[in-house]
């Protein structure tokens, strides 16, 4: 369990503790008040005495009943583990509720009148043992919660490391088979227009630098990103040169806006792959940006129909939808459709500045 | 005279196969496909000697255009890829040859020192072979349709025949003619769909309606369709063992 969470359990618990033995008292303190031959601050001796033994028994069980909250998840267990210790708790209990009664008594100059020993051992201990099954259950409840709590942060830590280190698995994705293809793009080139075949390896050690850098933080500005997403689309269309047209539109208030860092490269690499490396026919891709009410809506048009492949099942889209998740929660969404011989991709997220 | 022909999708990667190739004075270019059926029909109608044949392509694969050929009229083939890890680490333990792109002059020189050396003996390729355990068993196959070739499902197949060189090869509504030999083209549809019946022909086991017995152990065998033809003594245990008879 982490820190916080034991203590807001502890809080918690603790003022309940309060509230009851106030209850008691005053139920105690009424029931007295009924009753001539009982003295206002009797029933306050009885209970507070009773009160005194307990409190420190829950603070003995805050101390080192926390080692059995390994246990949490074995409630028998739990339970079995702090119930040994009542035959050597009662006594105590017993003993020091009666002697600090007798010295209170003794000291006003009274006898305090109880029942005999061997009823008041087994009446004692029952009732100590009804009193703490009651607030162990409490207890348990109490612990059982502040654990969920703490795994579910742990959880959520958990899945934001793993999100970052897939940041890192799809940057290696900048795929071998697409540096291989645009490396035999160049070679070819080279032959008959070296400037283009210059322009086009200058482009790929942009790219490559620029999927290097984009590890380091995991929000980009959408400027960065769509810088990153023009430099491979540009070598795309080097290697399909009769295949494919892309248009851009990019609202101009949506160039600051932050965005996970990578979350468009799938998208676009799915567009390409689906809609031109699997179409023998021309293909054209759109990349669009906009606002709406707060929201930054991306969208990326491929011509095509939606194969099952695609059908976001696939590892890129499951990772920028758990992306979005993370970032975003429920206020991020990726959906995926086919409309009249398109397939559209689109990201809504929450609109903020990017602030490096 | 080597005819050659070269399959790419992408038209730089064409480019560069047709310039360095072209420098050879003993390779013809025949022709260029830019995907997997063009590249089977043109395999079909030009009948090259080898082909540069690209694995990446819409429609079909290269592999998928390999495992269609017949192994013993095939062109050498010459698999080019610029990363598929699985199919080149089968290539290399069955000494297919291949192309890793990007690739330079003297790497081309040496699959083409390998294309002369193989060209012209009877040593095949075990291109076909590895193409279809790449693959595995074609849930569709290429079949001539007129001038051109198309695609069909290997489920909508009722039965194949033998006819010397060829196989007829039955749809519901159509028959097509193969130059393949029965045994080959079973082997690429897989012996889990389609069963010998007699030593010339094989069915589609789904396709089988009924069973008739008839003299000397032979049945006469209905098909859905309402065809019927003769299942040969020979080829019985078998079908019934597939049928759980």
């Amino acid at each position: 369990m982490t820190a916080t969470a034991t203590r807001s359990a502890n809080i918690a618990l603790f003022s309940l503790w309060a509230l009851f033995w106030v209850a008691t008292t005053i139920v105690a303190l009424q029931e007295a008040s009924r009753n001539e031959y009982i003295r206002w601050w009797e029933p306050l001796l009885w209970e507070g005495s009773s009160a005194l033994l307990g409190t420190l028994w829950l603070l003995l069980q805050r101390r080192i009943g926390l080692n059995y909250a390994q246990y949490l998840d074995r409630p028998r267990l739990w339970f079995l583990h702090h119930l040994k210790w009542l035959p050597l708790f009662a006594p105590v209990f017993v003993v020091s509720i009666y002697g600090i009664r007798n010295v209170v008594y003794g000291l006003v100059g009274r006898v305090y009148h109880h029942d005999s020993w061997t009823f008041i051992w087994v009446y004692e201990t029952v009732k100590l043992l009804l009193f703490l099954s009651l607030w162990l259950g409490v207890i348990f409840g109490f612990d059982s919660f502040a654990q969920w709590r703490s795994q579910r942060e742990r959880l959520l830590n958990v899945q934001k490391a793993l999100a970052e280190s897939q940041l890192q698995q799809l940057q290696s994705q900048l795929r071998p088979h697409f540096l291989f293809n645009a490396l035999n793009t160049i070679s070819s080139l080279m032959h008959v227009d070296l400037a283009r075949a210059d322009r086009l390896l200058a482009r790929l050690g942009d790219l490559l630098r620029l999927s290097l850098q984009v590890t380091r933080r995991d929000l980009t500005s959408l400027r960065e990103e769509l810088r990153m997403l023009e430099l491979y689309a540009q070598i795309m269309q080097e290697r399909f040169v009769d295949r494919v047209s892309v248009s851009w539109d990019i609202a101009a208030d949506t160039a600051d806006a932050a965005v996970p860092a990578l979350l468009l490269q799938p998208l676009l690499e799915n567009a390409f792959r689906h809609g031109v490396e699997r179409s023998a026919s021309a293909a054209a891709i759109s990349i669009a940006s906009r606002r709406e009410d707060g929201q930054l809506v991306l969208t990326i048009v491929n011509t095509g129909t939606l194969d099952s492949a695609q059908q976001g099942n696939g590892i890129g889209l499951r990772n920028c939808r758990e992306r979005l998740r993370v970032h975003y929660g429920a206020d991020a969404s990726l959906e995926l459709r086919e409309d009249g011989g398109q397939v559209i991709a689109r990201v809504r997220l929450p609109y903020r500045e990017y602030t490096p | 005279m080597i005819r050659a022909l070269i399959v790419d999708d992408e038209a730089p990667a064409r480019d560069k196969l047709r310039r360095a190739l072209g420098e050879h004075r003993d390779i013809t270019i025949v022709g260029e496909a830019g995907n997997g059926l063009q590249a089977a029909e043109a395999i079909e109608t030009l009948r090259p000697d080898v082909v540069w044949l690209d694995i990446q392509m819409p429609g079909l694969t290269g592999l998928e255009v390999a495992a269609q050929l017949e192994p013993q009229d095939a062109p050498l083939i010459v698999f080019v890829t610029a990363f598929d890890e699985h199919a080149v680490a089968a290539f290399d333990l069955n000494a297919v040859d291949y192309l890793l792109k990007p690739y330079d002059d003297e790497r081309l020189l040496r699959s083409l020192t390998r294309v002369r050396e193989r060209q012209g003996t009877a040593a095949r390729s075990p291109a076909i072979r590895i193409a279809r355990h790449q693959t595995g068993v074609s849930d569709r196959l290429l079949v001539p349709q007129g001038e051109r070739l198309q695609l069909i499902d290997s489920v909508a197949i009722h039965w194949l025949e033998a006819d010397d060189n060829y196989v007829h090869v039955h749809t519901a509504a159509q028959h097509y003619l193969l130059r393949r030999t029965l045994q080959d083209l079973l082997a690429q549809l897989g012996e889990q769909r389609f069963v010998r019946i007699h030593k010339s022909a094989a069915v589609n086991v789904a396709e089988i309606q009924s069973l008739t017995p008839l003299f000397k152990g032979d049945y006469e065998l209905q098909l859905r369709s309402g065809h019927s033809l003769r299942l040969s003594r020979r080829y019985r245990d078998p079908l019934f063992a597939r049928m759980g008879r």
